[in-house]
């Protein structure tokens, strides 16, 4: 991941300042940073959504597509991520060198999302064993200013709200066969029901406190972070930790105590938001890329 | 469809007689005793066997069994680093690599590393390196690589003290072992250190996997996924450091075992 | 003094040996490093044999999934062989897809199976035309001293021996296969193929089951596969010095020598695991 060189002078004030609990840029431990959403932002995607965070810039797009559902739940849809890690981001990413922070980040996805509550799986069957609808959530960095997890977390959330998936039919003709039709109606649509979508949160330890949404700077003088995704119920979806270090128990549990706290209060917001931006409808005002 | 030349090939598509067992799987109970007789909301592990320094060919290695999961690993390095451009003037490098063979799930696997196989590596990557002194071996690279020959359930924790032990038995400083457990939770219970079995059929809970450093008293390593309550989370780490202490005297012992083999205690003549 | 010429003068250490009709490892020239075999050791395979030859460990899994028979030969199954030497074996072999060497020993298995017809593929038929059986031979080096092909062959024919496959129905109605797991049969093992690998040092002396370090050392290596009826399967000889043709029969000699101690040991090892059953 994109790393900056921190002089042992700047660790130092940067450690000091957060014990006691103010940051270099003047935030709380457990505050994030400014946060811009648009969603809706490519029009050849189903759904999609640009999340700025600092620096931090993620694109999500959603493209729904009709497959076969896996052998073992016949009557499920499924989900799959891929998240590209452009060379624009960062130099470090060229060539081959964004690939496995990319395998890592989806890799992640694939855990955050792997249980029965975060989204609804049967909503996305069309015909059991037959037919079902993939979401291809792709992922694109931007640009990289730390906190990549909690950005895009965010971002697929935001994405899968503005996702519509065209409704479809199903008649069977006299042989038995069976055709699927497509809506005619552009309007006519299934939205899916995000309320359960776990947002990432990641904890980076710092001295021996630890703050919320670091900075490339505080990265930096972290031995180890854990992030947790986090329902707006609490529940916790994933767990992991990384990084170089380790941690010992009782931060352990106090990270995921207050990682909780912090996703839980990051849903009702983030709802809300996409909520109000939803119901502009087209009067909305879209900023775009440049903006 | 780009096809493999480098292996002798078969059919383009064959499938797993699994999927079309007559009689459906027996579903596992979700409470009482389990299948192997183990207790449930315990620390009941499965009993190890571990063995160190069987490979010839490596700096280190090290077998372990538990229940019928078998896996070895094997330790090459401190070496020079082969890519000149990532030679590291101040530390050295820890490589993982870890694999399922093919024949070591009830469906086969494939040869080529899949995406399950490199998170496998990550993970047992960010759960050893806290423990390495790398600062020791400037410039060098160390290479850890597991096979894992028969998946019986968490293979990961297994995997983790398994290459702990073929580090120390290949003689690379560490600050301490590595050890680790993992449980599965299921609607209200849990098991610790689950069978394959029992890992597939926990349907709504989920699974957590703990490094640690026991002497140390850090958590190098932590991955959970399935939906679990923050309070269930906590008590599933301390339940599986639990489970990491019950380990952590069988693995001492092999180590002591492997260290008198390799120079037997001077006679008292 | 003896480490430090080893190392020095790798070639002229083990010439001192051979001078003498030894080994380093004090072996004679002709003599085999002790084979053990373990079978039926891995419950997620069909069938599974560990052989270890001195350090030389390899395991070989099958496991047999269901398939539709090509349209040329429509009563005929599917042996897959594959040999991955996988960088935890030595530190000779890189992470990635399998090396030259590693080709080179699937290829030389493949040929050991058709030419001995170890298991007529027609035995893996299970509705001609519709469905046959696939096995999936996955053979891996654990570690690797040397001599791995002999090795190989020796776990692929035990693990051959050891599988079980499931009965196999196929629904008249449905036409979709049914598997009982309960009712499983031994695959028919019609010969009993043994290979032999010998090393020449110096275009001259010839010694059996060499060592890695003996492998790289010597200019020439040829493998023999013999059957119980003295029958030659296969030859491999890959470059390397010419060999005249009395020291070949002496090869084969060997070989079909050999082929009694290992099918003798398969036997025995068989045995030993159906009656604890």
């Amino acid at each position: 991941m994109a790393t900056v060189q921190v002089s042992e002078a700047e660790k130092v004030y940067i450690l000091h300042g957060i014990r006691d609990d103010l940051r270099v840029d003047g935030r709380g431990c457990e505050d994030y940073r400014h946060m811009e959403i648009e969603t809706d932002v490519v029009s050849n995607t189903d759904g999609s959504a640009k999340v700025t965070l600092g620096h931090t810039a993620v694109l999500v797009g959603i493209k729904a597509e009709i497959g076969k559902p896996r052998p073992m739940v016949p009557n499920e849809g499924y989900l799959e991520f891929f998240v590209d890690c452009s060379a624009n981001a960062t130099p470090e990413f060229e060539g081959r060198g964004g690939e496995e922070l990319g395998t890592e980040l989806s890799n992640t996805l694939y855990r955050v999302f792997n249980n029965k509550h975060s989204l609804d799986l049967r909503s996305l069957c069309i015909s059991p064993g037959e037919h079902c609808w993939v979401l291809y959530v792709d992922v694109l960095l931007l640009q990289c200013d730390g906190n990549l997890y909690d950005a895009m977390s965010v971002a697929i959330k935001a994405a899968l709200f503005n996702t519509k998936i065209p409704r479809v039919n199903i008649s069977s003709d006299d042989e038995g066969g069976k055709e699927i039709e497509l809506s005619d109606d552009p309007f006519d649509c299934m939205r899916l029901d995000v309320e359960n979508v776990p947002c990432i949160v990641t904890l980076c330890k710092v001295g021996h406190r630890h703050v919320v949404d670091a900075t490339l700077q505080e990265k930096a003088c972290s031995v180890a972070s854990l992030l947790i995704s986090v329902t707006h119920k609490g529940a916790v979806t994933c767990a992991r930790k990384v990084g170089g270090g380790s941690l010992d128990p009782e931060s352990v549990f106090e990270m995921t105590e207050a990682g909780k706290r912090v996703g839980k209060a990051l849903h009702a917001p983030l709802m809300a938001l996409l909520r109000q931006e939803e119901s502009l409808g087209m009067k909305r005002h879209k900023v775009g890329f440049l903006g | 469809m780009p096809t493999d030349t480098k292996r002798v090939r078969g059919p383009e598509v064959s499938q797993s007689p699994v999927l079309f067992g007559c009689r459906p799987a027996a579903v596992l109970p979700s409470h009482g005793p389990r299948a192997d007789g183990r207790q449930r909301d315990q620390a009941d592990v499965r009993p190890v066997f571990v063995r160190c320094g069987l490979v010839s060919q490596a700096n280190g290695s090290a077998y372990m069994e538990a229940g019928s999961t078998k896996l070895m690993c094997c330790v090459y390095g401190p070496r020079e680093t082969e890519r000149k451009d990532e030679t590291d003037m101040k530390c050295g490098r820890l490589t993982t690599d870890m694999r399922l063979a093919p024949f070591s799930c009830p469906v086969r696997g494939s040869w080529i590393q899949g995406t399950q196989d490199k998170d496998l590596s990550l993970m047992l990557y960010e759960s050893l390196q806290p423990a390495v002194c790398l600062q020791k071996y400037p410039r060098s690279q160390i290479e850890v690589s597991v096979m894992v020959l028969e998946n019986s359930g968490s293979v990961l924790a297994h995997a983790v003290t398994c290459a702990s032990l073929a580090l120390a038995d290949a003689g690379i400083e560490m600050y301490d072992l590595v050890l680790g457990c993992s449980l599965c939770q299921d609607a209200g219970s849990y098991v610790v250190d689950p069978t394959y079995a029992e890992e597939t059929s926990c349907g709504s809970g989920g699974g957590l996997t703990v490094a640690f450093l026991p002497s140390l008293n850090q958590i190098s390593g932590l991955q959970s996924d399935g939906e679990m309550s923050e309070e269930t989370l906590t008590a599933g780490v301390r339940t599986c450091i639990e489970g990491c202490y019950k380990l952590y005297p069988v693995i001492q012992q092999a180590l002591i075992q492997a260290l008198r083999r390799a120079a037997p205690p001077p006679s008292e003549s | 003094m003896a480490a430090g010429f080893k190392t020095a003068e790798p070639l002229e250490y083990h010439r001192s040996f051979l001078k003498e009709n030894c080994r380093p490892d004090g072996r004679e020239l002709s003599e085999f490093r002790t084979t053990t075999l373990n079978i039926g050791s891995i419950t997620t395979a069909d069938g599974s044999a560990l052989v270890k030859m001195g350090n030389t460990t390899i395991i070989c899994g099958i496991k047999a999934e269901l398939a539709n028979p090509t349209v040329d030969a429509p009563g005929k199954g599917y042996i897959v062989p594959n040999v991955d030497l996988p960088p935890l074996c030595s530190s000779r072999f890189r992470p990635g897809p399998p090396g030259e060497q590693a080709q080179a020993a699937s290829q030389f298995i493949a040929d050991v199976i058709e030419s001995s017809e170890v298991i007529e593929t027609e035995d893996l038929c299970i509705d001609r035309g519709k469905l046959c059986w696939v096995l999936y031979c996955d053979i891996m080096c654990l570690d690797y001293d040397g001599n791995i092909l002999d090795a190989a062959v020796v776990a692929l024919l035990a693990a051959l021996r050891n599988t079980q496959l499931p009965e196999v129905t196929v629904n008249k109605e449905t036409s979709t296969p049914e598997v009982n797991f309960e009712k499983r049969h031994r695959l028919h093992i019609h010969k009993h193929p043994v290979g032999t690998s010998f090393c020449v040092f110096d275009d001259s002396v010839l010694i059996v089951d060499p060592t890695a370090e003996e492998e790289s050392l010597s200019t020439a290596q040829l493998t023999v596969v013999t059957d119980e009826d003295d029958r030659l399967c296969s030859l491999h000889k890959p470059g390397g010095s010419s060999m005249s043709g009395e020291k070949l029969q002496e090869c084969i000699n060997r070989a079909t020598a050999r082929q009694r101690e290992i099918q003798k040991l398969i036997e025995k090892v068989t045995h030993s695991v159906t009656t604890a059953q």
